[in-house]
């Protein structure tokens, strides 16, 4: 049933694998979030996780990176196993960058600061080479305007732009964005929708949990459709929103109202 | 009944000096008890099971004491059970350094905690250590947080201070007593002893208000 599509219909820009997903498990007490997810990402591949809500999506990204430890089977990050070891473990985290739902910009840092912090204190670069890397970053998604400005004073989607530059600031060789419009008033999701596809389209490997099917439909070169801690169905976009196999598939997609 | 009030002047130098005497004594131990309140917060919060108990057990012990007991104690046992005695100065900064640790640590922890998780997780998420997560997110913020509280902290902690005066530290209330005692005039040096009190904690906490609004985050 979690077969992968033994023909990806979307060329692979690359084929090294960047993270493998190997029969992972994860519970909550009683609860078994994971059931067994086996999951490729390339170099280059935008995938999608779709899927209802509590079907598992969040907490495979969040164990992508070790904020939750895993309970059975493996996650490998370009070849390598994630270490149990601390400080191994914080050098791999290093190189995956990490969108919050609820942005989580650090609120007594200014933008250009929030920014700078990872360089600063993680890469250990001087104030002015981090900040440099920062106020390009903030251009590039748009807000160099705002370097001065200070969370509380940003839109939703500002300050979720400014997350996503903090996250690109560690140079990251993975992004993993977690619902990173859900918290978003409607007239601010594209914006930064418009700063992932960008990333999208410049080669950045990511792996995006999200309700905007549009965005899915668009951008990503495979989908997987979550339910129940399982992946029921994973193949490109026009297969999963044009042509489901799994019943169950087209009863989430129709429940968004989604028309194909 | 007369009034007399020439003694305040006639002894201003004593009591200006003895004012001193009491801000050095609230500076102090705000230098020692902040720093120290953050360890011992994080001691209770991240140390291993031992140490995090032993300084729950601090916490509770001299939040729980009459400050004025544990300088008497301080004072007369401490020597005794160590054949060391500080000076009445040094005695009474130990007192009250101890004390208001422990409120501080509480305050620490209370604000320490009250920074939502995922902060930490972007922090950690960055590639950062859990003391540097610590140090550059979580303190920070929770710092400004309660500003308020060691605000009023620092208002309490400087008249307070006045109960060193039972072991004869020439702070303000010792020394406007002893003037009392030498002169008799009761009601005009608690009445200065009162305004000097008054007219120099209120400002204080006023500073300390507006220091708050100055640096407060907003979120």
């Amino acid at each position: 049933m979690t077969e992968s599509v033994a023909a990806p219909a979307v060329p692979r820009r690359d084929s090294a694998t960047i993270l493998r997903y190997r029969d992972v498990v994860k519970r909550f007490g009683m609860l078994q979030v994971l059931n067994g997810i086996s999951l490729d990402v390339h170099a280059g591949e935008v995938v999608c996780l779709i899927g209802p809500s509590g079907s598992g999506k969040s907490t495979l990204l969040r164990c992508t990176n070790g904020l939750e430890s895993l309970d059975g089977g493996t996650i490998e990050f370009e070849g390598a196993r994630l270490p149990r070891d601390e400080k191994a473990l914080r050098a791999m985290r290093a190189r995956m960058g990490m969108v919050f739902q609820s942005f989580e910009l650090f609120p007594h840092l200014t933008a250009l600061q929030n920014v700078a912090e990872g360089p600063r204190t993680v890469l250990g670069m001087k104030p002015a080479a981090a900040n440099a890397r920062a106020s390009a970053l903030l251009a590039k998604v748009g807000l160099a305007d705002k370097a001065a400005s200070y969370p509380a004073a940003l839109s939703g989607g500002q300050q979720q732009r400014v997350a996503i530059a903090r996250a690109l600031a560690m140079e990251p060789d993975v992004m993993l964005f977690d619902e990173p419009t859900s918290a978003l008033d409607p007239e601010t999701i594209g914006e930064v929708l418009g700063v992932m596809k960008t990333l999208a389209d410049e080669g950045m490997t990511m792996v995006v949990v999200t309700h905007e099917m549009s965005f899915a439909r668009r951008v990503a070169d495979r989908v997987a459709v979550f339910d129940g801690g399982r992946i029921i169905e994973e193949g490109p976009p026009a297969q999963i929103f044009d042509a489901p196999t799994v019943g169950r598939t087209r009863d989430f997609l129709s429940h968004l109202g989604w028309a194909g | 009944m007369t009034l007399d009030w020439s003694v305040v002047w006639q002894h201003r130098e004593a009591l200006v000096a003895a004012t001193g005497t009491t801000f050095l004594l609230t500076i102090a131990t705000m230098v020692i008890a902040v720093p120290c309140g953050v360890g011992v917060a994080v001691l209770r919060l991240y140390g291993i099971a031992p140490v995090r108990s032993l300084a729950t057990g601090y916490v509770e012990l001299f939040r729980n004491l009459p400050l004025i007991l544990v300088v008497y104690w301080a004072f007369y046992v401490v020597p005794i059970l160590t054949g060391v005695g500080l000076s009445p100065l040094a005695t009474g900064l130990a007192a009250l350094a101890l004390n208001v640790t422990a409120y501080n640590a509480e305050t620490f922890r209370a604000g320490i905690n009250s920074i939502r998780k995922g902060q930490v997780e972007a922090a950690m998420a960055l590639g950062m250590s859990r003391a540097q997560a610590l140090r550059r997110v979580v303190l920070p913020q929770a710092l400004r947080r309660i500003t308020p509280v060691l605000a009023s902290t620092w208002v309490s902690l400087f008249k307070d201070t006045s109960l060193v005066s039972v072991i004869a530290v020439t702070e303000l209330a010792y020394v406007a007593m002893q003037v009392r005692a030498q002169t008799f005039r009761v009601l005009e040096m608690l009445t200065a002893m009162a305004l000097i009190y008054w007219l120099l904690g209120y400002p204080q906490a006023k500073l300390v208000d507006w220091i708050q609004r100055r640096y407060a985050v907003n979120e």
